[in-house]
């Protein structure tokens, strides 16, 4: 597989609160990446990183095999952004924004523009501060789709948009993934979006990525389990994350369901029940 | 068109979601033998999940041997005899019983107990029928 980011031993602090303690992470070709953290834990400023747009403090970021900050521009080309709030020119009309956007990139598909302009009823003659935050979005969107990027990142792009258009937004995700050359790495608090679109999860937490892995084998691994024996035994789960005893047992959720484990506790006649859980929960408990 | 049906939310993976419901669609004779599915990419589309993931659960089943992949024909439901299909109602019917008798175990019923259940169950059915002649 090729690696499109690599990122290591990358540290960010911004006055004296450090954000980034030391981040390590890869992400393969053809992934769909979901990124969860917290409020404050550092989503924007890693992938701001990533883009240059943000200073490190230090570590190796390289984006497409090339170092991050020395990118040549046929690559840059083939990277497409959607930052979480507008940054771009508001006295512009879209059609000039458009236009603008378009000349720096030799790839620009004219085509896709018109197809999603008309898709998502975008007035071209407004001017962007004449928008609502929900099309703004969406302009943003096409004018990071515009250029056929290979590598997309989104910084909550779903945000400000309404339950119809964010199902549209991952619509159109989709129908570019299924080109298989196609990496996208989007920051999100909307779990059951990334549980559609993405195939793995990256969960940013105390500076670092502390989880990163298929979403399947995160949801067959964190797990809730309820213990149950019949006379009076101490169990130690193995992987606990939390863990409540009572009676006859325990109610406990484990980062990693273990089943040489399971098949102890059947022999000594301990009942084991998993409950799985979505991964909304899953964030909460390994976050917590 | 075969519609399908996922919980994106669920703690079960969607792959997993998707296999089982299809493997029961061909199992009760949904699904006929050489019927072609829908491709990959149309339920990824119609339920707005990543292609792959329907992929993993096509690849499986094909793996289990439920589906066979045809050359620019996509995936149809493999042809088998009788026996083998018999074979594979009864594993997963005794699949459901095991899960039953945990269940009962927990709540501390004893599988006799169920064996019984199961048994009354069955005569009513049967007088039920009779009945209604």
């Amino acid at each position: 597989m090729t690696c499109i980011v690599n990122v290591k031993n990358l540290t960010k602090s911004y006055k004296n609160q450090s954000v980034l303690e030391g981040l390590n992470w890869e992400v393969e070709q053809g992934d769909v990446v979901g990124l969860l953290g917290k409020n404050g834990a550092g989503k924007s400023t890693l992938l701001k990183s990533l883009l240059n747009i943000s200073d490190i403090d230090s570590g190796v970021i390289s984006i497409f095999g090339e170092q991050y900050n020395q990118l040549s521009s046929s690559s840059k080309a083939r990277i497409g952004y959607v930052p979480q709030e507008n940054d771009e020119i508001s006295w512009l009309s879209v059609k000039d924004l458009i236009s603008f956007r378009k000349q720096f990139y030799s790839t620009w598909s004219d085509e896709k523009v018109t197809e999603l302009v008309s898709r998502w009823e975008i007035d071209l003659t407004k001017k962007i501060a004449e928008l609502s935050p929900g099309q703004v979005q969406r302009v943003l969107i096409i004018l990071a789709l515009a250029p056929m990027p290979e590598l997309l990142i989104f910084d909550e792009p779903a945000a400000s948009l309404d339950p119809a258009g964010r199902r549209d937004f991952l619509k159109e995700i989709l129908t570019l993934v299924s080109d298989e050359n196609i990496t996208v790495i989007f920051s999100t608090h909307i779990t059951s979006d990334l549980e559609r679109i993405a195939n793995k999860v990256a969960i940013l937490d105390d500076g670092k990525i502390c989880y990163f892995d298929d979403l399947d084998v995160i949801k067959e691994s964190v797990v809730q389990l309820t213990v149950h024996c019949k006379k009076e035994q101490n169990i130690t789960i193995p992987h606990l994350l939390r863990g409540k005893l009572h009676s006859q047992g325990q109610f406990a959720v484990v980062s990693q369901l273990d089943q040489a484990w399971l098949t102890e506790m059947k022999e000594q006649d301990v009942e084991v029940t998993i409950n799985p859980m979505g991964l909304e929960d899953i964030f909460l408990e390994l976050t917590a | 068109m075969e519609q399908f049906i996922i919980s994106p939310s669920s703690g079960i993976p969607i792959y997993k979601q998707l296999y089982s419901q299809i493997e029961r669609m061909v199992l009760n004779g949904y699904f006929s033998i050489d019927q072609r599915l829908p491709s990959v990419r149309q339920v990824a589309s119609d339920l707005d999940i990543n292609p792959m993931t329907v992929s993993k659960a096509y690849g499986l089943l094909e793996e289990r041997g439920y589906l066979t992949r045809l050359r620019g024909k996509g995936m149809v439901v493999t042809a088998r005899d009788n026996e083998v299909l018999q074979l594979e109602k009864l594993a997963m019917l005794d699949e459901m019983i095991k899960e039953l008798l945990a269940q009962a175990k927990h709540m501390g019923i004893s599988g006799d107990k169920v064996a019984q259940m199961i048994k009354h169950n069955i005569t009513d059915e049967l007088n039920e029928t009779v009945g209604k002649e």
